[in-house]
């Protein structure tokens, strides 16, 4: 079921100042799809993931969950959270410790008035499907952290709700436990074509579980699009720094060409992917990733985007090496295959593909 | 050191045990012997002619109603206090924190009078005003009443529970409320299947203390119970020992070990709830800010209730008191009263010897019995936390015992002690009883300031090389500071106040203010009575104060840790 946010503000007052957790925020989030709030804490992900659900109130706008308006400022609706009907996994799971497992799944159900025999079937059937079957009798204080994750999942889903949402419900987890349980929340969801509404500041977890991801900072989204979309091509510095690791460049267009737009900076000229927005002479930030700095074999630079530098620091972490490199006193990042057999403070050349060199602007 | 420490341990055991354990076979011995003097051949007289009173089974109802009663309006007021305070946006929110420390400046006793001035049938003024200026002529509401009882201990037990329920609800998951909302749980559905329900330990917690609160309490019923006949079992007891020359310390022991019991398993009832309500302890969330519950039209009415309860507590007491002190009898504020109004009764208060004695004597108690407290205290605290062995845990419940100590019976069984020593009718008769029962308040601050104070902070003082008699000077003492003022607070407070247990020990020579407060009580001189009261709340204060000052004076800088 598709959700449709128009113009939701919220903003707090606190000792004089106003915060804007949320600053007119419009999105539409498709139905079945794993739709991720990404961003840092502060930026108003939660509070937006609370409006949804009616556990904050938005100051204007309007909410509407599918074909029902469950809020909106100039009608005057106001939906009660408990009748939206929908289905959530909270931070702190919020097991009911005074339960057990079965009552804990069941309460969904009772709430809704279900006959007993149809509660049993299928908290059985939903606690199976969660692989916690045989837990029934367990008391919640006996649940280890991702148990208690797997029930507070079993609990948002029993009721089969039109629409899922978690708040960053992993970020209580340890981390290789935290892994496990990304790919099994990403199977589990695919499988049940649900619309899920995930709010994450772990952008690992976002690219890794998510059919789209919205980028926000500062109350306010910033670009939207499926995780490979953000990842490599957007267009806002604030996104490409967030979303992994990159080294940031201020540059100035020198000219366009046909299939590439060339900049000056302190790398000197570049070679970069075609941003067409843009005239000789503006200033923008060329995005470089670790990963897209290659090293360069071969003594002659005759191609495109060679840059000559010496490595300044590296570090061995198993998969890679990852160090700095001083180019024309400008440090970047890179991370390098662990068989290289290249040493600190070695010159060397590396390489950059044009493609991998973005630009972007505030 | 660790011939130090193994010396430390059996020595603390020794003076607890000796302050804890010695009343209660003394009470145990007492009640099988014959008299007081001398303990004569085992018998069962005292115990056949307690419980054959055909006047018991009615003051064991009395108790019965009066403790439970009035716990329950201590436990539910505080529970709607806590609530509105914690989870609501009701406006000044401070007051429900100065609500919570009141008992510590108004003493019991003083509170019951101030509530006779208030409602006594024949002149008090509440009930002359109806009279007088309303018009209602036959309108006497009687404080002199189990309901009058159950109001009364429930408003002053109200606060202990507040400071049990405080943190519970304070450290309440508000997504374990906002689950079942979005599982569709109603309200009230979210009420009583959720909040309540998590909160029962807590709540629970709270009501069995103010059950031993109330069943230990002697202010209320002898105040307030005593004129209107309705006997509960301390008054019962207090009774038996009181009738001048004919007191009867053996049935007093007798029934005091019925109350003894019932207190002893309450605490112990209370200490497996308490542990019990630690397992609801769930993962704590990365800290969103609870969402306020919006109270819109019931913000204003529903912060009436807490004003008036506040008024109540804090302003009137003391104003009737100070009222009453200045007018020459019971009458209704007016311009007559205004213009009678004199200094005589302070006057005569300070010119009446055994009101200057019990004044010297109380303020004695406090300072000197308070330190002599605090610096048991600190070893009792520091071999619990830091030493934790078999003997430490020895240490700990004996210390924690005097807890479910009711003061009048324990009274009784210092009596037995010290008839046979030379500290009888002594000062320091007083002295041990007060640490004896209120070692509690010191140990227990002074233990959550122990536990503050990690292990390395001591261990790198031995390394720099200081003793451990040297790293408690330089490095514990000046951490322990905070606790040790509030400990000093709450046990010169309540020692200033003491009544329970001085009401038994205390003889002629060795009057205390609240013995000597009592006094004018049963004489009915209501103007002496309230000159006196009010001084002991200045001094009272006063403690609390400087030990607030000389506290911050010595105060290691903020967040030493």
């Amino acid at each position: 079921m598709e959700i449709r946010i128009k113009n939701i503000r919220k903003y707090y007052h606190s000792g004089g100042k106003i915060i804007k957790a949320l600053d007119d925020v419009t999105l539409t989030i498709p139905a079945n799809r794993i739709f991720t709030l990404l961003g840092p804490s502060g930026c108003g992900k939660t509070t937006l993931l609370r409006c949804i659900v009616g556990l904050e109130s938005p100051d204007t706008g309007e909410i509407a969950i599918g074909d029902e308006v469950v809020w909106s400022r100039n009608r005057n609706i106001y939906v009660p959270t408990e009748e939206r009907g929908l289905g959530m996994v909270f931070q702190t799971y919020a097991i009911w410790p005074h339960m057990n497992v079965f009552n804990n799944v069941a309460y969904p159900l009772q709430t809704r008035k279900v006959s007993r025999d149809e509660i049993r079937r299928k908290v059985a059937k939903v606690l199976q499907f969660v692989q916690m079957e045989g837990f029934e009798d367990r008391p919640a204080t006996k649940l280890s952290g991702g148990q208690q994750q797997r029930v507070a999942l079993a609990r948002a889903l029993v009721a089969e709700p039109k629409v899922i949402l978690f708040d960053e419900p992993l970020s209580n987890l340890d981390a290789k436990l935290r892994e496990e349980t990304r790919k099994d929340l990403r199977t589990f969801l695919s499988e049940l074509q649900i619309t899920a509404v995930y709010v994450t500041h772990d952008r690992i977890e976002a690219l890794a579980l998510s059919d789209i991801v919205a980028v926000m900072n500062r109350g306010q989204i910033i670009e939207t699009g499926p995780p490979r979309k953000i990842y490599f091509n957007s267009t806002h510095r604030f996104v490409t720094d967030f979303i992994g690791r990159t080294n940031l460049v201020e540059a100035r267009v020198v000219a366009q060409q046909d299939t590439v737009t060339m900049v000056s900076c302190s790398l000197g000229s570049v070679a970069c992917r075609k941003k067409a927005d843009v005239q000789p002479g503006d200033p923008v930030t060329l995005c470089l990733r670790p990963e897209f700095i290659r090293l360069h074999s071969g003594d002659a630079p005759s191609a495109q985007n060679i840059f000559n530098g010496e490595i300044k620091s590296l570090v061995f972490i198993g998969e890679a090496f990852e160090g700095e490199v001083a180019i024309n006193e400008t440090m970047l990042f890179i991370k390098i295959a662990s068989d290289s057999d290249i040493k600190v403070g070695e010159r060397v050349h590396f390489t950059a593909e044009p493609e991998h060199c973005l630009l972007v602007t505030d | 050191m660790g011939n130090k420490r193994s010396v430390l341990t059996p020595t603390l055991i020794g003076i607890v045990g000796f302050l804890t354990v010695c009343p209660v076979v003394m009470l145990i011995f007492g009640s099988f012997s014959t008299g007081l003097g001398a303990f004569g051949k085992f018998t069962l007289d005292k115990y056949v002619e307690a419980y054959a009173n055909p006047e018991l089974p009615g003051i064991v109802a009395n108790t019965i109603f009066f403790v439970f009663g009035s716990s329950t309006v201590a436990t539910g007021l505080a529970l709607l206090l806590v609530y509105l305070n914690t989870r609501t946006d009701i406006p000044f929110k401070f007051l429900f924190r100065i609500i919570s420390i009141i008992p510590m400046m108004i003493p019991h006793l003083l509170f019951s009078v101030s509530w006779v001035l208030l409602l006594n049938p024949s002149n008090g003024l509440i009930n002359l005003f109806l009279r007088q200026v309303i018009g209602f002529e036959n309108v006497a509401i009687n404080i002199y009443s189990l309901p009058g009882m159950i109001l009364v201990e429930g408003l002053l037990d109200m606060p202990i529970a507040y400071l049990i329920l405080a943190p519970a609800m304070a450290s309440f998951d508000v997504a374990l409320e906002e689950s079942s909302r979005v599982c569709g749980g109603s309200t009230l559905r979210t009420l009583f299947q959720i909040t309540l329900p998590i909160l029962r330990p807590a709540i629970l917690a709270a009501f069995i203390l103010t059950l031993v609160r109330s069943l230990a309490s002697f202010a209320v019923p002898s105040v307030i119970g005593m004129p209107g006949r309705i006997y509960v079992l301390a008054t019962y007891i207090y009774q038996s020992i009181a009738t001048g020359f004919a007191a009867d310390f053996g049935k007093a022991a007798a029934i005091g070990m019925s109350v003894l019991v019932t207190s002893i398993t309450l605490i112990y009832l209370y200490r497996h709830l308490t542990s019990a309500s630690e397992k609801y302890v769930t993962i704590s969330g990365r800290g969103y800010r609870p969402t306020v519950i919006k109270l819109k039209g019931a913000r204003y009415p529903l912060f009436g209730i807490v004003g008036f309860l506040s008024l109540i507590l804090i302003v009137l007491p003391v104003l009737v008191l100070f009222y009453t002190s200045l007018v020459p009898y019971s009458m209704v504020p007016s311009a007559r009263a205004f213009s009678m109004m004199s200094w005589k009764h302070w006057i005569e208060v300070i010119n009446d010897p055994v009101s200057l004695l019990s004044l010297k004597n109380s303020v004695f108690l406090g300072i000197v019995g308070a330190s002599l407290g605090v610096l048991l205290s600190i070893f009792v605290a520091y071999v619990i936390v830091k030493v934790r062995s078999k003997a430490s845990g020895i240490l700990e419940s004996l210390s924690f015992l005097s807890f479910s100590f009711p003061g009048i019976v324990i009274g009784v069984g210092f009596m037995w002690f010290f008839v046979r020593t030379p500290l009888y009718a002594t000062i320091w008769a007083l002295l041990i009883g007060y640490i004896a029962t209120y070692l509690p308040y010191g140990v227990r601050p002074l233990a959550s300031a122990f536990v503050q104070i990690h292990s390395h902070l001591e261990e790198s003082s031995r390394v720099c090389g200081a003793g451990s008699f040297t790293t408690m000077r330089r490095i514990v003492i000046p951490l322990l500071i905070p606790g040790i003022v509030s400990g000093w607070i709450l046990m010169a407070s309540m020692f200033v106040r003491e009544l329970t247990l001085s009401v038994v020990l205390s003889r002629p020579g060795t009057e205390v203010l609240a013995v000597q407060i009592l006094r004018f009580a049963e004489d009915g001189l209501w103007g002496q009575l309230s000159a006196l009261g009010i001084m002991m709340i200045f001094i009272s204060t006063a403690l609390v104060l400087m030990a607030t000052l000389v506290g911050a004076r010595f105060k290691p800088v903020e967040e030493a840790t």
